[in-house]
Parts: C-alpha cells; sequence; structure tokens
C-alpha cells in the first residue's frame, strides 16, 4: 500500500483527467441535490458533498437492466445471441458507507454456486475512489454502530483522506495502484500526515451521536417473530418504497418481460419487499399479506436473516431511509425500541 | 467463465397431454435443442426449474419427469397465469426455454434403506410422482424398502396421470391406494378424503419417512394421523411453494426466515420448517 499526498484544490483537475481516460461515476450537483452521473469530458465532480441522495448501488445493479433480447422466429421466440463489451470504470468519491454496501452486496450476487454475471462483470472492472468522512455528514449517520467507519473503506481501491492543506490518498489494492500515474505530482506522506489523518479520523468518530444496538437486538428477533410490538411499526407505512429504493443494500428485484413488435427483452428492476405483489402468488394467497408482515421482513431481513446468512447486517447506516421517508419512519427508533424489549 | 445462470436453455415442446377432465392441467414433454443443455440439466426428483416463453416471462415449476428417463423431461402446469396460460395455449412444437434444474430434492440419501410413504393430494402430485417413477426403477428399486403411496383428488376426472396410477395400482413392489372425494357412476375405486385413506392404510411408521404434498388443507387433516403412527417431525418431509422470480436466491422474495425456498428449498421437513418462521 502506498500513501501519498496532493493539494486539496489538485483533486478536482485529477478526476477530470482520469475521467479523460475511462468513464468515471461521481457524485454531481443538481439543482439542490447530489446524485452520482457519469462525467461529461471537461466536467468536475462536486467535492463539497455530504453524500449523494442515492445509493451508487445503481452502477453495478442498476434499477433496471436489460438481461437479454428476444426475436421472433419461425420457430417462436428466441434469444438473440450477444457479444459482450466491457469497458473499465472509475467510481469516485464514494463513502465509506457505501463502500461497505459493495461488499454486503457482493455477499449475494457473487456466490460460488450461483454468480450474478450482469452485477460482478461491472464490479469488477470498476475501480472504487472512496473519500473518508472528515465530519459525519448528516446527523442520521450511524455506520459505526453496524459494522462501519467514517474514515475507513474497506473494500475501496484507493481512500482518499482530507487533511488541513492536502489530500491523502491511499492507495489499496492493484487496480487502485494502476491509477497512480494519473494523480500527476504525488508527495510521498510523512509521518505527520499519517498521524493528522488518525487524529481526524478519530474526530470524525466521536462526532458520530447516532448510535443503536443493532447486533444486541439479534438475540431478540431470533425468539420473537409473533411480538405485539410488529403491530406498532407499520401503522403510518404508505407501502412506497422509497427506503428500499435508496438503500444501499437493498437488492430484490424482479424480473419482466417487455415486448415491442416482434422484438423484446428481459429487463430486471429494483423491487421492494413494502410492495404487496412483491410475495402475491398467482393463487391469490400471501404469505406477507399486510404491511405488518412486510415491515417485520424488512427488518428481520436486515438485522436478523441477513446475519444469519452472511454473519453481518444488511445496513450501512447511511441514514437514507430515515432523512428520505415520507411519514418519518426511523430506523434507528425501531432498533432502540426493540432493545427495550430485551 | 460460469455459466449465466439467467439465460434458459431453447426447448422444444413435444408432447402435451391434458391431464384432467377440466382441461386446466397439461403435461408438457420438453426436449433440448441442444445436446450440452440436455447433458447439463442433471436433475433428482423434487427440484423445479424455470419454464420461460420469451414476451411473457417465467414461471417455476415442479419437474414431473424422472432423471430415470433421460430423454425427456415433463412438466405438469396448472393454467393460471400469465405463462401458464400461455403455455395452454402452446401447440406442439413450439419453442420454449428452461431454466434450471433449481432448488434441493427428495431426501434420495435419506430415504434409501427406508420404508417410504407418499402422499399426495390433487394437483401437488407431480415431484411425487418424478419420485416413484425414479424408486420403481429397475436400478434403484433395490435401495428403498416398502413403497405405499396415498394419492387423492376431488372426483375421477381431477387425477392425474390416469394410465400410469393403474399401472402402479397391478405392481406388488408398490402400495398404491387412490381415492376420490366422491367418485362417479364410473368409478370403482376408493372413495374417501386423503386423511381418512390414511388412517385405513396405516402405514407402520417404524424405519420410514413419508412425503406429503397437497392443498393446505389436506396437510393440516394428514399431519394427525402421521404423527399417530408414530412419524417423527425429522421423518416427514413436504415441498413449499413461493412467489419466485430468479430461482437463485438473489432477488429476495422467496425467503421463509433465513432460507429461501428457491435454494435451500422446496423440499424440507417438518423438523426444519419448525426451526423457521410460519411465512408461507
Amino acid at each position: 500500500m502506498e500513501a501519498k499526498l496532493i493539494k486539496k484544490a489538485a483533486l478536482g483537475d485529477i478526476v477530470k483527467k482520469i475521467a479523460g481516460q475511462k468513464p468515471v461515476y461521481a457524485p454531481v450537483k443538481e439543482g439542490s441535490k447530489v446524485h452520482f452521473k457519469f462525467l461529461a469530458k471537461g466536467e468536475s465532480p462536486f467535492l463539497a458533498y455530504a453524500n449523494s441522495v442515492n445509493a451508487p448501488k445503481n452502477l453495478f445493479f442498476p434499477q433496471t437492466e436489460t438481461l437479454m433480447h428476444y426475436t421472433k422466429t419461425a420457430r417462436g421466440n428466441e434469444l438473440v445471441e450477444e457479444s459482450e463489451t466491457f469497458s473499465e470504470m472509475v467510481l469516485f468519491g464514494v463513502r465509506p458507507c457505501d463502500v461497505r454496501s459493495f461488499k454486503l452486496l457482493d455477499m449475494v450476487f457473487d456466490q460460488k454456486q450461483y454468480s450474478d454475471p450482469y452485477y460482478v462483470e461491472k464490479r469488477e472492472r470498476t475501480t472504487i475512489i472512496a473519500l473518508a468522512c472528515r465530519q459525519p455528514p448528516f446527523s442520521t449517520c450511524f455506520c459505526t454502530s453496524v459494522g462501519g467507519h467514517p474514515a475507513q473503506a474497506d473494500g475501496a481501491d484507493i481512500l482518499i483522506s482530507e487533511l488541513d492543506d492536502d489530500y491523502l490518498v491511499e492507495f489499496l489494492s492493484p487496480k487502485g495502484e494502476k491509477l497512480i500515474k494519473l494523480f500527476g505530482d504525488l508527495r510521498a506522506a510523512d509521518e505527520a500526515a499519517l498521524n493528522r489523518k488518525k487524529e481526524l479520523s478519530d474526530e470524525a468518530v466521536a462526532a458520530i451521536k447516532s448510535h443503536i444496538p443493532a447486533t444486541e437486538i439479534k438475540t431478540w428477533l431470533d425468539s420473537n417473530f409473533e411480538h405485539p410490538f410488529w403491530d406498532s411499526i407499520h401503522q403510518g407505512c404508505l407501502a412506497c418504497g422509497t427506503c428500499s429504493y435508496l438503500c444501499p443494500t437493498c437488492h430484490c428485484f424482479d424480473i419482466r418481460d417487455e415486448a415491442q413488435g416482434d422484438d423484446g427483452i428481459r429487463l430486471r428492476t429494483w423491487d421492494s419487499c413494502m410492495y404487496s405483489i412483491y410475495s402475491q402468488e398467482t393463487s391469490g394467497h400471501n404469505p406477507r399479506p399486510g404491511q405488518k408482515q412486510r415491515w417485520r421482513q424488512r427488518l428481520m431481513h436486515k438485522f436478523k436473516y441477513f446475519v444469519d446468512n452472511y454473519d453481518a447486517i444488511s445496513c450501512v447506516g447511511c441514514g437514507r431511509c430515515v432523512m428520505s421517508c415520507p411519514v418519518n419512519t426511523d430506523i434507528r427508533k425501531i432498533v432502540n425500541d426493540i432493545a427495550k424489549l430485551n | 467463465m460460469q455459466k449465466n445462470p439467467y439465460i434458459p436453455a431453447p426447448v422444444k415442446v413435444e408432447k402435451i397431454i391434458t391431464e384432467v377432465d377440466t382441461k386446466d392441467i397439461k403435461t408438457f414433454r420438453l426436449d433440448f435443442l441442444n445436446q450440452e443443455d440436455k447433458e447439463a440439466f442433471t436433475y433428482l426428483p423434487g427440484q423445479f426449474a424455470e419454464l420461460s416463453i420469451f414476451g411473457k416471462g417465467e414461471s417455476p415449476i415442479g419437474i414431473a419427469s424422472s432423471p430415470t428417463d433421460p430423454d425427456y423431461i415433463e412438466f405438469t402446469v396448472q393454467k393460471a397465469g400469465v405463462v401458464t396460460t400461455a403455455l395452454h395455449n402452446f401447440e406442439e412444437g413450439t419453442l420454449m426455454g428452461v431454466r434450471g434444474p433449481l432448488g434441493n430434492s427428495w431426501p434420495l440419501d435419506y430415504l434409501k434403506g427406508k420404508d417410504v410413504v407418499l402422499v399426495g393430494g390433487g394437483f401437488a402430485f407431480t415431484t411425487i410422482r418424478s419420485l416413484i417413477n425414479y424408486m420403481l426403477d429397475d436400478k434403484n428399486r433395490a435401495d428403498f424398502g416398502k413403497i405405499t403411496a396415498i394419492y387423492g383428488a376431488r372426483n375421477p376426472g381431477l387425477l392425474l396421470y390416469r394410465d400410469e396410477l393403474a399401472l402402479w395400482q397391478k405392481r406388488d413392489d408398490i402400495d398404491m391406494h387412490v381415492t376420490v372425494d366422491k367418485g362417479d357412476e364410473n368409478w370403482t375405486g376408493r372413495e374417501g378424503f386423503v386423511p381418512t385413506v390414511c388412517k385405513d392404510v396405516a402405514p407402520s411408521s417404524n424405519n420410514a419417512v413419508t412425503l406429503i404434498c397437497g392443498p393446505p388443507i389436506m396437510i393440516r387433516f394428514t399431519l394427525p394421523v402421521f404423527f399417530e403412527l408414530g412419524f417423527s417431525k425429522e421423518n416427514i418431509y413436504t415441498s413449499l411453494e413461493m412467489r419466485m422470480k430468479c430461482g437463485i436466491g438473489k432477488c429476495g422474495r422467496c425467503n421463509v426466515g433465513s432460507k429461501y425456498v428457491c435454494k435451500d428449498g422446496p423440499v424440507f421437513s417438518l423438523a426444519e420448517l419448525d426451526e423457521l418462521t410460519p411465512e408461507y
């Protein structure tokens, strides 16, 4: 691993330079909101951002993705064989919580028995440049409660941390090191810079005021599938699915076909366990018939089922669902309330 | 690179058999277009596959044929939704797709050396039929003890696989009981509900395993009979159904607690189901 320093003012141009060579997906300001977008040639990323409205997962797992094409032939509808094109990409400016979400999504999509080629290929050809949080961007941040850290980014190829006049740039993987030459004039990071990083990192951790007993509630969840508590959390829910769509770790999807004349596509789209039709069977039977059951599923999946299967909580503490829920349902409050039942 | 698990293998509908008098359950015999797909489709009784019709979608259906008949695969399908309705409108020779095999299977290793009691109700007899044909195969029959099968439908016109049922009833290496809730003027067989017939037949629970598939109401009244006969929850198996899309444990919707029916099931013992949430 190599640690280098660059002047703060230089970062925007470096990203611009990388974007001249390969597609760069980076935070861009649109109106009052920040979204991840592919940078146009000559466009700079928006560096003074807290975090994006949407999680960057859609780079690997797009909201709508064509899985295959088919066409009508004399024998019936047949698959159109396609040769796939691969281009390398750079994902710049990912916050540590969102970097962690990729590790969690990998557990689902990159399995030994069934590897998801659409996700895995995009993931493998992407270099991830993380930007550490000097301060937690929002009061709703709780990454440290769910195994994360505001200034560490396990899974990133390059980690950039803001110091006082400089950025500390750490090249964490061979994929990251390949970009070294595009960073131009790099100074070796001295002891003082590394110490300063540590100081700021500790400050960032201390600045996170939101803490939830995310691990501790597992034992209660293990034995309380039936409990009056579950009647209390879904009452305000509109089943809009915003929480799932903004969540960096939600990975449920639907597969459907769309036809146009003799041609068509099979595509997958994001789905949400908050929707009644999600588990509705053709017979009319629905194993999760009400919003109560669906909310229980959402919470159980993140804090119990995923832990059972992958030994990790399926939440990175980004706070997006808390900030954007139209009825102010707060997953932190739910977890805290469960802890009180313990 | 690993094969893309979302791409269906092309198959031709070789033969369509209308199974029931109401004509809404048909068996589709499919043949792979490519030899390598055929060879890759190695399955065991109890597994399922996604039947794929471009332009309509996919539907997860249990495999009704037995791997001991390697020339083709068969699926018995009830006309219910978009995909199955399109399938029912197919003519022989039409091209479609199959994705699989998916899921676990009936616990064949566990069944070896034991008596096997199979209970099916109505339409839920397709993967049991696969297992019966598998166990009755000359190469496999000696691996299993006494085979008892109890199969019921509401009326004679709703029984599946009638030719095979008749053949099995004539054999002495399977004790086949066919029943209907109510017979018609031509019916000479047994009348009575499946739980009652199970009670009459009273298979021994000694070194025996039972596999039960049927509508929830049948299962509800059949289970107490088997408990009374001394079958433990470890020796009672069933197969679950859930809405599915991917079939490979990623799209999320078919979980029962921490298990995915598509990947960890569809076959579970009652003891295993007790460990899961009652959400199916």
